[in-house]
């Protein structure tokens, strides 16, 4: 049954690989987060086009599955001359997915805002640019930083996904492993017990952290 | 007092859908005036005085603010809505302080009150320090700058939201209702704050409230708003012991019961 030579011969090989997880998990997160940030304030557009347009946008990506968008991006996206590299295209997939749900996580924040903070910050006349840097965001984004490093942790532990699109990561390569070798316990056993090690010990720093954040 | 008109309404309306607030409301401010506007709850005050912060834009008619039209611009000889830009010149005569306060949760009561005048009037940060302790001094709260708004009494709030508005030395100030939401033992602290600053004298004054004896001490002129419509001003003692419309002299034989 369970081979500990066996383990600990594969472990740097798998181990490896989890740079490429946790590479491709940041930077999806990265992406996400600015686009969902860009989502949110075109959604607050006063303009009735921009904000139906980002809604239905923020719809339509919600409600397909992940798999598909990168299915499109992999491999439709280069018969309109647009090819991006495994990597790039898992990220600018899992960014893009994920962007949705952060913008819903700033807009709750902004919406905690009470609306004379909006109205002070006119009455002392700051630049519309500066009510939202110096007075709403600030207060908007803290409360839910928890929520935001949750979807973190979930991002990472979606990112398995991508193997479907070709990119080695974690998972593929213990699959690799497997096949190779005709063992497969030791290399999804590792696979699973990393993802483990990883993500529990962070949803307790994030914990941590709303604490720390949001005292007053 | 024939000094200069500082603040001018003229013929203002204001609807919310079919419901017209203000019915064509005429009103001039002098420099350094102080008006008291009192008048029954619904009657438009608030309304009045957002007109002026910009926080409401009228329906009808213009206001004037220093000479410039606030809402308006003339561009190529003909009245445009204003500009975010022309919005924010004429905005810098005014203040504001509000029924809630609305300090900022996030800062310190200093930093509440420096900030202004950093981001807005691009004061270096040591200059705009020492005038806010100096404000925060006056309003008695200097032992306060490092605290955080919700550490503090309502009383205190509101005095760090006054410093806060006065340290951008607006030409005229709007206090609508300031002590409305206070504890009555908390209301003397911030009464006695806004009569020290209009004692001072130069800063003029839209004072909203229903704290008559106050109204009386400070205002120049008290202004009986009604339903939308200023139906009586004048001296506050003439306005007081001399009321010549019924609803006003219905609207003082309450307030007098009440105290
Ligand atoms: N944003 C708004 N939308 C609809 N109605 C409003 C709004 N703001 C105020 N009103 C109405 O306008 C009237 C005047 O309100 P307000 O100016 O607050 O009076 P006051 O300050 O004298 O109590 C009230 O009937 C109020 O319900
Ligand atoms: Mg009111």
């Amino acid at each position: 049954m369970w081979d500990w030579s066996f383990a600990l011969e594969i472990l740097p090989e798998i181990v490896s690989a989890l740079k490429i997880t946790i590479s491709a998990t940041f930077a999806g997160f990265a992406v996400a987060l600015v686009l969902g940030l860009i989502l949110t304030l075109l959604r607050r557009s006063d303009k009735v086009i921009i904000s139906k347009a980002a809604q239905g946008f923020i719809e339509f990506i919600r409600n397909t599955p992940i798999l598909v968008q990168l299915y499109f991006i992999f491999y439709v996206f280069p018969e309109f001359g647009l090819s991006l590299s495994p990597f790039a295209a898992g990220v600018v997939g899992l960014g893009l997915h994920y962007s949705t749900y952060l913008s819903e996580v700033y807009r709750s924040g902004i919406d905690a805002v009470p609306q004379g903070q909006w109205e002070v910050g006119t009455a002392l006349n700051f630049s519309k640019t500066q009510i939202w840097t110096k007075i709403i965001i600030p207060q908007a984004v803290p409360p839910v930083v928890p929520v935001l490093g949750n979807y973190l942790l979930t991002m990472f532990k979606e990112t398995p996904l991508l193997s479907a699109i070709t990119l080695v990561e974690i998972l593929q390569t213990a699959k690799i492993i497997g096949s190779r070798s005709f063992r497969y316990l030791e290399a999804f056993s590792i696979v699973g017990l990393l993802f483990l090690l990883l993500s529990y010990p962070s949803s307790l720093l994030i914990q941590r952290l709303d604490k720390k954040l949001n005292r007053r | 007092m024939k000094e200069n008109i500082l603040v001018k309404y003229n013929d203002i309306h204001k609807s919310y859908g079919d419901l017209e607030v203000l019915k064509g409301i005429n009103l001039g401010i002098h420099e350094g005036e102080k008006v008291a506007l009192i008048g029954p709850s619904g009657s438009g005050k608030t309304t009045l005085a957002r007109l002026l912060m910009t926080l409401e834009e009228p329906t009808k008619g213009t206001i004037e603010v220093d000479g410039k039209l606030l809402w308006h611009e003339e561009v190529n000889g003909k009245l445009q809505r204003a500009s975010e830009k022309h919005l924010h010149e004429v905005r810098g005569n005014i203040g504001m302080v509000f029924q809630h306060f609305h300090l900022f949760p996030h800062m310190t009561v200093l930093e509440n009150v420096m900030e202004a005048p950093i981001s807005v009037l691009g004061m270096k940060k040591e200059d705009a320090k020492k005038d806010a302790q100096e404000m925060l001094d006056k309003v008695g709260l200097i032992d306060k700058v490092d605290t955080y708004p919700a550490q503090l009494s309502g009383g205190q709030k509101q005095r760090v939201a006054i410093a806060r508005a006065l340290v951008m030395r607006p030409k005229i100030m709007i206090f609508d209702e300031p002590t409305s939401a206070l504890d009555p033992e908390l209301v003397g602290e911030v009464l006695d704050v806004i009569k020290d600053i209009a004692k001072e004298g130069k800063m003029g004054m839209l004072l909203i409230t229903h704290e008559m004896d106050f109204a009386m001490d400070i205002a120049d002129r008290v202004v009986f708003f009604d339903e939308g419509i200023i139906l009586e001003q004048g001296p506050p003692k003439e306005l007081l012991n001399n009321p010549k419309t019924e609803r006003l002299q219905t609207f003082l034989s309450r307030f007098m019961n009440a105290n």
